[in-house]
């Protein structure tokens, strides 16, 4: 029972103050053994309170992250998985399934694990899965306003992922979840 | 001769008369239709002879999973090893929110893996807290979490049992068959007892049932080693649950208790050890006995010697604590000259990593201790 916390696109604090209170009241630390973050903090401080929650912490760039140093794209193997992070703008048309479905093989992971249009999605396809974890603070994004705060805790135990989907809707949190298996099928 | 240990050498020819006539005698003991309790247990304090290859059964009869009618037997036995079939699917298929919803749901979507290649995928509801961030107390998240631990022990010291013996450890697939079989049986009790769970140490004492349930040389009752065993398990545990709960280690009926009955007892029949050993060297009985006590001696001898200890333990129709006491108290007699002579540290020593000794020895000064 491994915890994956996936997150990112915050725009704090150029687009919003803070992670929602709810959010931040469940995230404690000591809970979770990994955060993979998907970019756009994007000042330290946040860098330093995701550290604190985990110090296990991965992040990959988002084009208005203050720190120039994180990687383009990144991969971690955890447990039996192997996720690939990367933010996401650089991949063209944004949130194209397919061109991330490219991705997904040049990285050879099971997991791809992207931002930028902040909007939670979760996609199979034979290279593997792809999941965007959203806006932690539901910041807007280059296409719309119109955003929902969410994030993804992965629970891996073997060779199965629990999802759960955690996204503030009308001021409450509601928790959705989304089982899945590696099979042999998944990678190449 | 070969098989028995207690003569190593080849024994005498009136050892070896004694041999055959304890082993026929017991074997006329356990071919009677209705088998003489009285009659097995006085036979077992002596020692079951290993040739006989009847331990396994009488160990059954001993701690009561057998019924005296031997018609009652097939019986009795498919009904409990019916029963642990039932514990292993209850306790042991176990993920987390494991309620027929979310089983339901995964099945579902493990057939949507299968034949849905593309496509977003489904998200199912779950209830108010059960997911792992939920700051209320999640019955079920906790009680997982727990669980997940109690397994990760049980599994570190089921693995570290019995280190150097081929049927409990290695690379062999009967020792990881053995190793999956105390892993059950631990988890399972551990589950059905919430009040007192999985205690390190457990594993010790489960492991010579085990081994002598799964050397029954009737295959067919071997194959059920892991079913008996847990019976057995639980019968013997009956006795010893105050031992392991914390709670009772400082009352009457706890470990401590236990300990100053011990020391009791030696004060009775060695008064001059028993000063040397408490007062003037200052070795607690907390130092030596209490692994000896809680672990009915499994941690003190070679398996083999074990074993026939517990012969003797097992036949005490009141619970091993009584027997088991003498023997410990026999232990401490038997190297009164060395502990007359040492201090603290070299009686701590020696009482740590008890010296070799002859078992039968061991028994019979025991026995005078009543």
């Amino acid at each position: 029972m491994v915890l994956v916390l996936a997150l990112g696109d915050l725009h704090i604090p150029h687009r919003a103050p803070d992670l929602p209170a709810k959010f931040k009241s469940m995230l404690v630390p000591g809970k979770i053994q990994h955060i993979i973050c998907t970019g756009n903090l994007c000042i330290k401080e946040i860098h330093d309170y995701l550290k604190s929650l985990c110090p296990d912490l991965h992040i990959t760039r988002g084009e208005y992250d203050e720190d120039a140093r994180y990687p383009e794209t990144k991969t971690v193997t955890i447990g039996q998985f192997k996720l690939g992070l990367c933010h996401g703008h650089q991949v063209v048309p944004w949130g194209d399934l397919d061109s991330l479905a490219m991705l997904q093989r040049q990285l050879d992971v099971d997991i791809l694990v992207t931002g930028h249009t902040h909007q939670f999605k979760a996609y199979k396809h034979e290279g593997g899965v792809v999941i965007n974890p959203g806006s932690a603070t539901g910041a807007y994004s280059s296409i719309t306003y119109d955003v929902n705060p969410s994030f993804v805790l992965m629970d891996i135990d073997g060779l199965r992922v629990v999802v759960y989907v955690y996204e503030l809707i009308d001021g409450e949190v509601k928790v959705d979840k989304i089982d899945f298996k590696k099979t042999a099928t998944m990678h190449g | 001769m070969a098989s028995s240990p207690r003569s190593p050498q080849p024994a005498a020819p009136a050892q070896a008369e004694l041999e055959i006539s304890r082993q026929s005698r017991i074997l006329a003991a356990l071919s009677k239709k209705v088998i003489d309790l009285d009659e097995l247990r006085m036979l077992s304090a002596q020692g079951v002879p290993d040739g006989a290859g009847v331990r396994s059964t009488v160990w059954k009869l001993l701690l009561g999973y057998l019924p005296s009618d031997r018609e009652l037997w097939e019986q009795e036995l498919a009904k409990k090893r019916s029963q642990y079939e039932a514990f292993k699917d209850e306790f042991l298929g176990n993920t987390v929110g494991g309620n027929s919803a979310t089983r339901g749901s995964e099945a579902h979507s493990d057939g949507n893996a299968e034949h849905v290649e593309n496509g977003f995928l489904d998200r199912s509801v779950i209830a108010q807290d059960e997911h792992p961030l939920s700051i209320g107390k999640t019955k079920e998240w906790d009680q997982f979490v727990e669980n997940s631990e109690m397994i990760e022990q049980v599994d570190r010291d089921v693995k570290r049992t019995h280190p150097d013996m081929h049927f409990f450890c290695g690379d062999s697939s009967f020792a990881k068959s053995n190793q999956e079989s105390l892993k059950n049986i631990l988890i399972i009790f551990a589950k059905l007892n919430a009040g007192i769970r999985y205690v390190q140490g457990m594993n010790e004492i489960l492991a010579p049932l085990f081994f002598v349930f799964r050397d029954d040389p009737d295959y067919k009752n071997a194959n059920f080693a892991e079913a008996d065993s847990f019976f057995c398990f639980v019968e013997l545990l009956s006795g010893l649950r105050d031992n392991f709960c914390q709670k009772l280690d400082n009352s009457a009926v706890g470990i401590q208790g236990t300990l100053s009955k011990l020391m009791q007892l030696l004060r009775k029949y060695d008064g001059e050890l028993q000063h040397h050993l408490e007062i003037t060297t200052e070795v607690n009985p907390q130092f030596y006995a209490f692994r000896w006590i809680t672990l009915l001696l499994t941690q003190e001898f070679n398996f083999a010697d074990t074993i026939h200890i517990w012969d003797t333990l097992l036949s005490d129709p009141d619970g091993p604590q009584e027997t088991l006491l003498r023997i410990c108290c026999a232990m401490l007699i038997l190297v009164r000259k060395r502990l007359l002579a040492g201090d603290f540290t070299s009686n701590l020593k020696l009482l740590q990593s008890y010296p070799p000794t002859n078992i039968g020895h061991l028994l019979y000064v025991a026995n005078k201790l009543q």
